[in-house]
């Protein structure tokens, strides 16, 4: 089992959290024009790479707050967790 | 209006598991008829919450828990709180104290199951079906966390004895309750 930081709560098992996919992905700018192209890649299109990956996870049995977590998706290796509003280099 | 228990069929008084035993027995009762409200703070506000008092009790900090004799608000989360009581008058201590700008206030005195557990050896229950590392999780601290994939709220109330209060929501009380007397059985409880 992994052993998230959660920002808030301190370190808790895996079993707290809900996944949430890629927290690098930007949702295109409101009020502009979106290509097809665009929003396709924002709904449907996500990379899959092996090492390191920045992750959303929501501490769902516990504060209820979405994380990022920077993991590494090979080894498991959690190197970072972070508030969403603040970011992960 | 009554308030039914999600356990009135379900919690029978008595001692069950092994309480021939040389082990303390696990003492586990319900706590019915108490007022639950949510609070929480909005995004978009800025007051500080250091000034404010509910029954005479400050909204605690990260993983803590303001209680007096009648009134316990545990801290859920970032700006959210859970104020549960036996003072009547509670709602009205919150209303005084909260401006509408900046909370908002849930009544959830029906939405909740709440189990009671004391004895030395709660601790040996809980890790039966919770994550959570009890170390330091003592008297006046509380945490969210799940038991048996049941979404739980601990209220660690003292460390000696030790007790603790379980919250479940009332749709999964009966389902909590046979997995928390489940996990109790090895070591005999005392139902009351
Ligand atoms: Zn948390």
């Amino acid at each position: 089992m992994l052993y998230i930081k959660c920002p808030y709560c301190g370190l808790r098992a895996q079993k707290e959290f809900s996944y949430g996919g890629d927290a690098t992905v930007k949702r295109p700018n409101i009020n502009e024009e979106v290509s097809s192209e665009d929003w396709d890649n924002f709904v449907y299109m996500r990379k899959s790479p092996r090492g390191k990956h920045i992750e959303l996870w929501q501490h769902i049995a516990g504060c209820r707050q979405w994380i990022k977590v920077q993991r590494d998706t090979a080894t498991h290796e959690i190197f970072q967790t972070a508030k969403v509003t603040e970011e992960i280099r | 209006m009554k308030n039914v228990s999600a356990l009135e069929n379900i919690h029978k008084h008595g001692l069950f598991g092994n309480y021939d035993s040389k082990d303390e027995l696990i003492n586990i009762r319900e706590i019915k008829d108490v007022l639950i409200y949510q609070i929480v703070k909005y995004k978009k506000s800025s007051i500080s919450i250091d000034k404010i008092k509910i029954d005479n009790l400050n909204l605690p900090e990260t993983l803590l828990v303001s209680s007096n004799t009648n009134t316990r608000i545990l801290w859920m989360g970032p700006d959210n709180w859970l104020v549960v009581s036996t003072n009547k008058e509670i709602e009205k201590s919150i209303l005084e104290n909260l401006s509408h700008d900046d909370f908002a206030l849930t009544d959830l005195s029906h939405s909740r199951t709440i189990l009671e557990l004391e004895g030395s050896l709660v601790d040996e229950v809980l890790k039966k079906g919770c994550p959570l590392n009890l170390d330091g999780l003592d008297e006046g601290k509380c945490s969210n966390s799940a038991f048996h994939a049941i979404t739980i709220t601990i209220d660690f109330i003292s460390s000696n004895p030790r007790k603790v209060r379980i919250f479940a929501l009332r749709s999964f009380g009966e389902s909590l309750y046979h997995s928390i007397t489940d996990a109790c059985l090895e070591f005999g409880y005392k139902a009351e």
